[in-house]
């Protein structure tokens, strides 16, 4: 895997030294998506420190989590990763619900894996579109968006809302499936199924993106799991876990029963159940390309269990079953779970004193482990290499900052 | 405007010699500009007046006929000041526009020598007897390409069976030992820059190669690499 | 034109060559402004249909065509911003040095057959040198925005157009070595006739290098995927991060006339120039003879020609911006210095090496080799033409012992 000197992108040359120069990229700045700040160590075009800085989207979303009952919080936990809302709605309730030891019915389990498996293909297709925007190819982006518009379309149906949607709450949804909703649905999956190909096309398998991506922010799997990095992050390194297979037994349940094989590269290859391009040679396991790799990877797989929880959904004979009560008192204790998100792992912990707001809630953010390894990534890189490293994190400040 | 005034303005127009307008024009943003590129502090506008100055040369050029000089002066010179222009942003983007303050006495100096050099240029100019007369400048003849084959070893400007019989005629070996002097001013330049590298060790690196390599021998220290370097 | 003006209506020698001065300077900046309006609207409306969008659609009626019209007016209203330790004189200068730049570049290219602002002797040496000049307006601009951003893209926009002169100059070189002239007028003039003869397809060899042309300026006009100096999504946006109005506007309408220059020039030097791919005056009867007294149909068709083939490279240009990623600097450099220099080199010598040994093209007769038609008409001094015509062979034999012997 390693490369020979002269093909390396990282070696610095010394001799021409020019003055360091600290420049400021961002919170505003086109490719920090959202409001990153990162302050840069300049030497010429060339990156020697990194440092990203945060909090200019703070809400006290957590504290504001310990003065409302638990399905109050549900729309503070939309605006976190407010790309993958509805995960983050799970992630919640799945955690109240581990505290309730509640049980949801069958048909809303299956249910809640047709929406958050939609809504990953969602986020990771904005990540996508949004690498391509980093590394200066517009088209990309808007075929994302064009495809992603048709899934919030599918949302709003469901919720009304086509971003900060609390439809999964505690114990169930907020609503059933319109009628005609699976219809739809599967038919948005077979004409975006080809689609795929398309994006292969102008970003994966580009001469230009895999030069970009290929050998650039190398993150070791000791360094990823070292750094708490999660999700497509972690397996872009070659680390083999998944929640959704090697999680708590309450997040498991969801998905028992369900076929998927966990993007991730083993002795040497990436899962083959379907026809994915060829990893480029230049391509080296945990650098940029393959992180943006497992994600699109995972808008396959997550189709896949689109359409398995859409047999099984329909299959399903009982009522939904209601949510709990908006202020269903919460037994003392405290409890942690953390999910698998599109962005990574996302855990929420809460401690509870027996009333129906929680006396402390707090939240674990994969993005913010996952930005925390970029100065790492991004010593001795070029500029231009700063977003296409931070890009391929795929981050979302409203889930760092909360 | 009344009608006697413009029939003035018009006759005035008319008998402005346009030649020489552009002559004159081109001589004074050369010269003016040149003052300039002495007298400025700040090294940015310095190039910038340089610029200018040759550019205006160029103009000068193009105005004799002497396309082909033109277009080199544009192309080479201008082209140039360029790197000159880099070099000076470089050296003045850190702290705020770097001003070079020159001591009193050294312009004195610079004074006397420009003087000097000054004289001696008008003096031989105005010693050429065919500069002092008028009308000698315009020549419309194309200048290219009796250049080019000259360079080339062929002279356009003799007859083919000169040509034929001296061989030595055209520019040919000047125009090789030039070519090849440029080549070895090139590769001496590329060696120069070459690259002192090093390596940044990374995580998968260092894992991959953690047999074949020493701790200490992948990551030199700055120092020693430094101490290589060109200049 | 202005011999016309003087013998025929009889005005004075000075008002007819400042009229016709005046006359070729206004219509070369209505080609460069008129074709930025209409370049960034067809830009808008490429970019959108490329993104499945529709683009404008609404400003001035139907298609959206005014909408470039209405950009500028926007522009115009525009506050005039400029940062609070930016050297004022440059910030200010700077846009206009780009676009002199880019508009004095035109003075030499000719549109048509001797419809030409100034014909030069060395049209395509003067319009690659000043081409060239455009860099400094980046560079000023960069250095007087007193931003880090601007800074960066004015390093990259040097390192790189002073890169790319290199092997942009010896592509152009080939189409002079065949024509044996650096006049554009001549240039195109010995392409006349069936597209056979346009110099891409004189032989491989031009064939490959006219695609080395089109990277190359690419990136020295600096377009995706060479648009480091302005890569929005690293620097911002480059060296005009701090212009706003019509400042940055001159900036843009600097890089739409250089785009059109750079593909006009691809037409003349590549692509036949003025000459459609039927000879059709040819054709109908007309004679080259009364194309030099040039009835002005012939020229206004000739300009089309020019125009459609230039616009065709534009259009390219935009199809590659909206595809392609950006590349790194030095992967930009890479590009330049591992490939197209190589490349061009060795293109370089074969066409030598064809020229030497097959001079006629493949197909004897096919192509219309250095004694056109109407090189009696074309070349100014006799003397030098009946030099050339006597040591043709020669020079061709002493370029190459001067190319093999370096």
């Amino acid at each position: 895997m390693v490369q020979t000197l002269d093909e390396d992108q990282r070696i610095i040359e010394f001799d021409v030294r020019t003055d360091e120069m600290l420049v400021n990229m961002g919170p505003q700045h086109p490719s920090t998506h959202g409001v990153l700040r990162l302050v840069l160590r300049t030497d010429g075009e060339i990156v020697s420190e990194l440092e990203p800085h945060i909090g200019y989207l703070h809400r006290c979303a957590e504290k504001i989590g310990e003065n409302l009952t638990a399905r109050q919080w549900i729309p503070y936990t939309d605006r976190m990763d407010y790309l993958a809302a509805m995960n983050m709605n799970l992630g919640w309730s799945l955690a109240v619900e581990k505290l309730l030891r509640y049980q949801v019915s069958e048909k809303a389990r299956h249910l809640r894996v047709l929406i958050v498996e939609l809504n990953r293909i969602a986020s990771h297709l904005v990540g996508m579109g949004a690498y391509g925007l980093d590394l200066g190819t517009f088209s990309p982006f808007l075929y994302a968006f064009r495809e992603r518009e048709k899934i919030l379309d599918l949302y709003e149906e469901v919720c009304g809302a086509r971003l900060t949607y609390s439809y999964i709450t505690v114990g169930g949804m907020t609503a059933d499936l319109p009628p005609g909703w699976l219809q739809r649905c599967e038919a948005f999956l077979d004409q975006f199924e080809p689609i795929i190909q398309e994006y292969h096309t102008l970003l994966t398998t580009n001469a230009i993106f895999v030069k970009r991506t290929a050998t650039i922010g190398v993150l070791s799997p000791e360094m990823a799991i070292d750094y708490g990095c999660t999700g497509p992050v972690l397996r872009g390194s070659g680390v083999d876990i998944d929640l959704r297979r090697d999680g708590e037994s309450i997040y498991t349940a969801m998905y028992d029963g369900y076929a998927f094989e966990v993007a991730v590269m083993k002795n040497g290859h990436y899962p083959r159940d379907h026809k994915y391009p060829a990893v480029p040679k230049d391509a080296v396991l945990g650098d940029c390309w393959h992180r943006f790799f497992v994600r699109m990877l995972e808008v396959v797989q997550s189709m896949d269990l689109v359409r398995q929880s859409i047999d099984r959904y329909s299959q399903c004979k009982g009522a939904l079953g209601e949510p709990l009560k908006l202020a269903e008192k919460l037994p003392a204790g405290d409890t942690y779970l953390e999910t698998e998100c599109p962005k990574g792992q996302m855990g929420f912990y809460l401690v509870t004193d027996g009333t129906p707001i929680p006396w402390r809630v707090r939240a674990r953010s994969s993005s913010f482990s996952n930005l925390a390894v970029s100065p790492e990534l991004c010593r001795g890189c070029l500029i231009a290499d700063v977003p296409a490293v931070v890009g391929s994190l795929d981050v979302v400040m409203g889930e760092i900052d909360r | 405007m009344n009608q006697d005034a413009f029939d003035i303005s018009l006759s005035l127009f008319a008998l402005i010699d346009w030649h020489g307008f552009f002559f004159l024009l081109f001589a004074a943003i050369a010269c003016i500009a040149a003052l300039m590129v002495v007298l400025t502090d700040n090294v940015v506008r310095m190039a910038l007046h340089l610029i200018l100055s040759l550019g205006a040369t160029a103009g000068l050029f193009f105005l004799a006929g002497a396309e082909f000089i033109g277009a080199m002066q544009l192309m080479i010179y201008v082209g140039g000041t360029l790197v000159l222009l880099v070099f000076g942003v470089m050296l003045t983007a850190q702290t705020q526009l770097v001003a070079l303050r020159t001591p009193a006495s050294d312009r004195v100096l610079a004074g006397i020598l420009a003087a000097a050099l000054l004289a001696v240029l008008v003096q031989a100019a105005f010693s050429i007897e065919s500069w002092q007369k008028s009308g000698q400048g315009i020549v419309s003849a194309p200048t290219a390409t009796p250049l080019g084959m000259a360079l080339v070893g062929v002279r356009v400007d003799q007859s083919a069976e000169a040509n034929l019989l001296d061989a030595k005629g055209g520019y040919l070996l000047p125009f090789e030992i030039v070519s090849v002097h440029l080549l070895v001013v090139l590769i001496g330049a590329a060696y120069l820059a070459r690259a002192k590298r090093r390596r940044v060790p990374r995580p998968v690196d260092l894992m991959a190669s953690v047999d074949s390599v020493e701790p200490n021998s992948s990551v030199d220290s700055p120092s020693t690499v430094l101490s290589g370097g060109s200049e | 034109m202005a011999e016309f003006l003087i013998e025929t209506i009889g005005l004075p020698t000075w008002f007819a060559w400042t009229a016709v001065a005046g006359l070729s300077a206004f219509l070369i900046l209505n080609v460069i402004a008129g074709g930025a309006l209409v370049f960034i609207w067809a830009e808008r409306k490429i970019a959108a249909r490329i993104q499945d969008r529709l683009g404008p659609t609404r400003t001035g009626g139907r298609f959206g065509w005014l909408q470039s019209l209405a950009d500028g007016i926007k522009l115009l209203a525009k506050e005039d911003l400029m940062p609070d330790g930016a050297d004022a004189l440059l910030f200010r200068l700077a846009p206009y040095v780009s676009f002199c730049a880019s508009f004095c570049a035109f003075i030499a290219l000719p549109f048509a057959f001797d419809t030409v602002g100034q014909r030069l002797n060395v049209g395509v040496f003067f319009v690659v040198a000043v081409l060239g000049l455009e860099v400094f307006g980046v560079i000023l601009a960069g250095y007087a925005s007193a931003s880090k951003w601007s800074l960066f893209g004015a390093m990259r926009e040097a390192a790189q157009v002073v890169s790319y002169e290199v092997p942009l100059g010896m592509c152009v070189v080939v189409p002079v070595m065949l024509a044996g002239s650096m006049d554009l007028v001549t240039i195109g003039e010995k392409q006349a006739g069936w597209a056979v003869n346009w110099f891409i397809f004189h032989d491989p060899f031009t064939f490959v290098i006219f695609w080395v042309y089109c990277t190359c300026a690419i990136a020295s006009v600096n377009r995706a995927p060479f648009d480091l100096a302005e890569a929005e999504s690293e620097l911002v946006a480059g060296f005009h991060t701090e212009y706003s109005g019509l400042r940055w506007s001159f900036f843009f309408m600097a890089e739409y006339g250089s785009m059109f220059l750079v593909s006009a020039l691809a037409a003349i030097l590549f692509l036949g120039g003025w000459n459609g791919p039927v000879p059709v005056s040819e054709l109908l009867g007309f004679s080259d003879g009364v194309a030099a007294t040039a009835p002005f149909a012939l020229r206004f068709i000739g300009c089309m020609n020019l125009f459609l083939k230039a616009t065709a490279g534009v259009l390219l240009m935009m199809w590659i911006r909206w595809t392609l990623p950006r590349l790194r600097i030095d992967q930009v450099m890479t590009t330049c210095l591992k490939y197209c220099t190589p490349i061009a080199a060795a293109m370089f010598l074969g066409v030598m090496l064809w020229q030497l040994f097959l001079p006629g093209g493949l197909v004897p007769g096919s192509f219309r080799a250095a004694a056109g038609v109407r090189e009696g008409w074309l070349e100014q001094s006799y003397r030098k033409e009946s030099a050339e015509d006597e040591s043709l062979s020669l020079k061709k034999l002493s370029r190459h012992i001067s190319e093999v012997s370096r």
